[in-house]
């Protein structure tokens, strides 16, 4: 058997970098959006929409559920395979409540133009309450990069008076 | 000897801290201190070379995506080496499911600093540890050459720390009885 181990430090630090991309969660964070945003306005047309025949009830059922299934894959890999760290969740935090406020405020002017009116309106009614989840998660995301800051201040403080 | 105990600790604690502040480097530096400690424990359990470097890579990508969730309460080594023997386990799970801990008084097993001899005839030793089944295997890594506390090791093996104690002194007792058969001196 060998002294030292078959795959080196560098080896193991190259072959651990795919996980720790920062670009991977960037595009999940994305995904996620995307297919909350798609969900979102799917939903509001069925809910808007009083005459539709079974078959675009049955389209729009299978468009949200498609919509809400890469949510959950997006939601999963953020959680247990590209798992975000407190800077990334700040980054992520960030990213949702532009992609929401400007998800609302796009829907809004639609409604406002006048152009399918109450659906506009239902989606950014929707889209107001994914900008609030958005800035929730983004004050605990900071209040967490702060905790850990101060928690790597003392630390490095005890350390240096060690040695 | 306790001064550099609590160094390291805190050290792998401001390193864990940086990984869950996101620091790309912070996790470079932790492979780096800990991927040979990491490796040797796995190969002494599996006794191979190939089956220590998959282990070694499957408890890295644990570590990576778990230490987010790593408390601050909690002993990071104790934690990886309780990842990383839970992985080996998995490999091992027909070799561990053998014999079974005979009785043993409690009040007769030495605290941590027990000055059973390690050092004594290294080469027979390491050979002898490597016969051993892989649970005495397991502890006597883990509290001799990885050098976890007992608490540390009560968290690793998921067990009370007087289970740990009975492991402990039932492991010495079989390496020292087969030292002896080998004409080693106790």
């Amino acid at each position: 058997m060998n002294e030292v181990p078959a795959v080196s430090v560098q080896e193991m630090q190259r072959l651990l970098s795919a996980e720790l991309s920062l670009r991977s969660r960037v595009g999940y964070t994305a995904l996620l959006l995307l297919a909350l945003a798609m969900t979102i306005v799917v939903a509001s047309l069925w809910l808007t929409e009083p005459t539709l025949v079974p078959r675009t009830q049955i389209a729009f059922a299978v468009m949200i559920a498609i919509g809400l299934s890469w949510v959950a894959y997006a939601v999963w890999v953020l959680a247990r395979r590209r798992v975000l760290l407190a800077g990334h969740r700040v980054l992520s935090a960030r990213m949702a409540v532009v992609f929401s406020a400007l998800f609302v405020i796009g829907f809004v002017a639609i409604g406002l133009s006048d152009h399918e009116q109450r659906a506009a309106f239902t989606a950014a009614g929707l889209g107001v309450f994914m900008l609030a989840a958005a800035v929730g998660l983004l004050i605990r995301a900071r209040r967490q990069f702060a905790r850990l800051l101060e928690r790597r201040r003392v630390l490095e403080l005890e350390l240096g008076r060690m040695s | 000897m306790q001064i550099e105990n609590d160094r390291r600790m805190l050290e792998d604690e401001l390193l864990v801290t940086r990984c869950q502040l996101g620091e790309r480097e912070a996790f470079d530096d932790l492979i780096a201190r800990w991927h040979e400690p990491l490796w040797r424990y796995a190969r002494r359990l599996t006794g191979d070379d190939d089956a220590a470097a998959e282990t070694v890579q499957e408890v890295w990508l644990r570590v990576l995506r778990g230490i987010a969730r790593l408390r601050v309460q909690m002993s990071f080594r104790a934690w990886m080496f309780g990842i990383a023997r839970r992985v080996v386990m998995d490999r091992l799970r027909v070799a561990y499911a053998e014999p079974s801990v005979d009785s043993v008084d409690l009040s007769t097993i030495p605290d941590e600093q027990d000055s059973f001899d390690v050092e004594h005839d290294l080469s027979v030793m390491h050979e002898e540890l490597a016969r051993l089944p892989v649970t005495e295997r397991d502890v006597l890594v883990l509290f001799y050459l990885q050098e976890l506390t007992l608490i540390e090791l009560a968290d690793v093996l998921a067990v009370p720390i007087g289970t740990v104690k009975s492991r402990l002194f039932r492991a010495r007792h079989l390496l020292r009885r087969n030292l002896i058969d080998k004409g080693v001196r106790s």
